[in-house]
């Protein structure tokens, strides 16, 4: 288009829309008080600013500029682009007044949340490993600093100093595996790195799979598989619960769609070497992820394990990569999106009147707050897999999709660890429905933008229930997009 | 000429020495000079492939300029963090970050 | 010493450190120049295990020294054998690079970690307790890198002293993606290093005006 640019760069507008969105919001807080802005204006800077490059990107439907074999703008890249954008969307509008209370740094906070969106979506994006990795390291990066955000909590710090040592570590180990993969394959390039794989890797049996375990490894730690997951409930609990939802939704999604274009691609010749690795962790996973789940008292390590679990099931459907399973993975993770960002929305509301981070503080809201208590209950029951809801469709088609590969173990090993996962999640809803409240027992309201993005929430969860067609046409889409 | 495998045996061991410093050690610091030796590890495993098998040998040395910008941004954001505990808590090591059961 | 030293010192430790380290190195010098001399290695080869040594020998300082500033000059030995290493590989924008970054940022910078969390306190630091678990992790790590490397065949190309022009071209043409990605990343890196090590106002230090 423009001769005087190597490459077309108006296909990245929605990243640069957020990246400059993330300044701007920087910058309207540092000067608030010489231009005369409210704090107030700015989450409603940000959402402006997510919603547009959501929209936006939209209009790269079907088009694709290589940008030097580096990146791709394909229908992949747009699914998750519009998810990550929808999700910085719902969750500030989900949770702006919690933030205003307990977040120190305001606009750095909705500032972070924006770029650690551009660092989710380039990963999504990468087809080589330099810039697959530097997306990785964007995103974390912006996560280590958002943990440490919350206000007048010792906690904040000593999770973010526990994420950001381990988190070096791993990143650590992954670079090695890569730079053992550059040594076998000769190139980053992702096309270049499968053609030479299926070439043939005799020459390398122990270094590739040494490469391979320690890229698996450092992705594993990223998306918090176990044994790699020990930072997973600290970082949790320590952060802000925006941050927590933000770590259980678009981080999650965003390893997912990375280990997508990396396994689904230059690593399928090689799926002989990393198959086994992947099914191991996916069932160590699942069951050690739904089992300490169990003894968890605080909501937001419930639900740091609760996201290990839902991690499983999606390493589980990379671990029998094809195209049907890529595309069910997709829809899956679109729905467990929803129903997890239900999920803490409605936790954000609650938690913006008692306070409580403990399951106990739930204790009768059914009366309190029957409303919450119903959008609550639907997450939980989506997020375990029970029919009517989001989780049940996406899981259904997931497992079978699993089971169609020759992995009908591995479905039933998530089977079982989703019967497993219903028990603690039920935890949560007896205290809310079987118990009186603990004092204060007279009916509250949450806020209207509360109001309103748990109820759109709640629809999601229903709709995708009841009639996932469209949702898993555009999942089709995208894998299409991957597997040309 | 130097074999390649001498200098993959240098990574190697700085690799496991960096590893070991990650381990045993107990001020955030002196873990993040340890993940630093890790990351000098990984970029001469990258410069030397780069010589040895890359054709034009250009895309590891630009990983390892990239390996080493991101190393720097590390220690500058981690520090930021281990100042904040030492405030917080007059210590810098790992052990007295404990109040979260691991 | 019992106190933290003085920058003013570290002088004296270098030097110290130097002549201990020269010392140490001292027969290895001489096992290697016996073998130069029967012309068992090449003289590349010969400044390769020199500075092999260095890198090791520093490394091992940074991990096994109980001074943490010792540990921490210890750790430019080693980072500037890097340097060496990539001069080895022909290389020499990268050697010039990990200086620049490395002896005059990361180390100043860790060192002004340890001046400010340790002021007070003596620079002697206790390990952890488990030691032997990790030297027994770090050995079976190494063994199994090693056996790795020396286990694959690598297509061994003939080494080229890469252009600095290609190499700029290539950085700024092809890679300007992650060039551009870098760059916000390492604004988070400034936000983050700002947003925790400033101090904070004693009760909800959000609103208070400009510091």
């Amino acid at each position: 288009m423009n001769p005087d640019l190597n490459y077309e760069y108006a296909l990245l507008l929605p990243e640069f829309i957020l990246a400059a969105t993330a300044a701007l919001v920087l910058f309207a807080d540092a000067f608030r008080q010489e231009l005369r802005v409210s704090r107030r204006l700015l989450p409603w800077l940000a959402v402006l600013g997510a919603l547009v490059a959501g929209v936006v990107s939209l209009a790269y439907l079907d088009r694709s500029d290589d940008f030097a074999e580096l990146l791709t703008i394909d229908d992949f890249t747009t699914f998750f682009r519009v998810l990550f954008a929808a999700i910085v969307v719902v969750l500030i509008l989900g949770s702006h007044e919690f933030v205003e209370r307990h977040v120190r740094h305001v606009g750095e906070f909705y500032a972070l949340l924006l770029l650690a969106t551009v660092g989710a979506i380039f990963m999504s994006a990468a087809r080589e490993l330099i810039t697959a990795y530097i997306a990785i390291e964007l995103l974390s990066f912006s996560l280590y600093v958002a943990v440490s955000l919350t206000l007048g909590d010792r906690r904040s710090g000593e999770a973010s100093l526990k994420y950001v040592l381990l988190g070096g570590v791993a990143s650590a180990m992954l670079l090695y595996g890569l730079s053992l993969l550059y040594g076998i394959a000769g190139s980053t390039q992702y096309a270049e790195i499968g053609a030479a794989f299926a070439a043939g890797t005799a020459d390398f049996e122990w270094a590739l799979v040494l490469s391979l375990a320690l890229l698996i490894g450092g992705l594993g730690f990223k998306a918090s598989a176990v044994p790699f997951h020990m930072w997973t409930p600290d970082a949790y609990e320590g952060a802000p619960l925006p941050i927590t939802a933000f770590l259980s939704a678009t981080s999650k999604a965003a390893i997912v769609a990375l280990l997508l274009r990396v396994f689904g691609g230059p690593l399928l010749p090689a799926i002989d070497e990393w198959q086994w690795m992947m099914a191991t962790l996916a069932v160590l996973t699942m069951a050690f992820g739904n089992l300490i789940a169990l003894q968890q008292s605080n909501i937001k390590r419930l639900l740091a394990y609760s996201s290990i679990g839902q991690v499983g099931y999606m390493l589980m459907a990379v671990t029998a990569i094809s195209f049907e399973t890529s595309s069910a993975l997709l829809l899956h993770v679109a729905g467990y999106l929803v129903t997890n960002l239900a999920v803490f929305a409605a936790v954000i509301a609650v938690h913006n009147r008692t306070g409580d981070e403990r399951i106990a503080g739930f204790r009768g809201l059914a009366e309190t707050q029957p409303y919450l208590a119903l959008v609550l209950t639907a997450g939980l029951f989506s997020l375990a897999g029970m029919p009517l809801f989001a989780g049940f469709a996406t899981k259904f088609i997931l497992f079978q999709a699993v089971a169609s590969e020759g992995f009908l173990w591995l479905s039933v090993v998530a089977v079982i660890a989703s019967t497993v996962s219903l028990y603690y999640y039920l935890q949560v809803i007896r205290q809310m429905y079987l118990y009186p409240p603990d004092g204060d027992a007279a009916r509250w309201r949450p806020s209207f933008t509360a109001l309103a993005t748990t109820g759109g929430l709640l629809l999601g969860v229903v709709f995708i229930g009841l009639y996932a067609g469209p949702l898993f046409r555009l999942a089709d889409g995208a894998a299409t997009a991957l597997f040309v | 000429m130097i074999p390649l495998e001498n200098f993959l045996l240098l990574s190697a061991a700085l690799f496991a020495i960096g590893f070991y410093g990650v381990l045993a050690r107990r001020s955030a610091i002196l873990i993040l000079m340890s993940v630093e030796l890790m990351l000098a590890a990984v970029s001469i495993n990258l410069v030397a492939f780069a010589a040895y098998l890359d054709a034009d040998g250009l895309t590891g040395m630009i990983f390892a300029i990239f390996v080493i910008t991101v190393a720097a941004a590390e220690v500058g954001l981690a520090l930021g963090i281990v100042l904040r505990l030492y405030r917080e808590r007059r210590t810098a090591n790992v052990d007295a970050a404990d109040e979260l059961k691991w | 010493m019992r106190r933290l030293p003085l920058p003013s010192q570290f002088d004296r430790i270098i030097i110290t450190g130097g002549v201990v380290a020269g010392l140490a190195l001292a027969p290895l010098l001489l096992v290697l120049l016996v073998l130069l001399a029967v012309d068992e290695i090449t003289a590349p080869e010969f400044i390769f295990w020199l500075v092999a040594a260095v890198v090791v020998g520093g490394a091992l300082g940074t991990v096994l020294l109980p001074n943490i500033v010792y540990a921490a000059l210890s750790l430019v030995a080693t980072l500037l054998g890097v340097a060496g290493v990539y001069l080895l590989l022909g290389s020499e924008f990268l050697a010039l690079a990990q200086v620049l970054i490395y002896g005059g940022g990361v180390v100043i910078l860790l060192l002004f970690g340890l001046m400010l969390t340790n002021a007070t306190d003596d620079p002697v630091v206790s390990d952890g307790s488990q030691k032997p678990f990790a030297a027994m992790v770090g050995l079976l790590l190494a063994g199994v890198i090693v056996a790795a490397a020396y286990d694959a065949t690598w297509g061994v190309n003939e080494v080229a002293a890469s252009s600095l022009r290609a190499f700029g071209e290539q950085l700024f043409g092809d890679y300007m993606v992650p060039f551009i990605i870098i760059a916000v990343l390492l604004d988070i890196a400034l936000t983050g290093a700002y947003v925790n090590a400033r101090r904070e106002r004693a009760t909800a230090g959000d609103e208070e005006t400009s510091p």
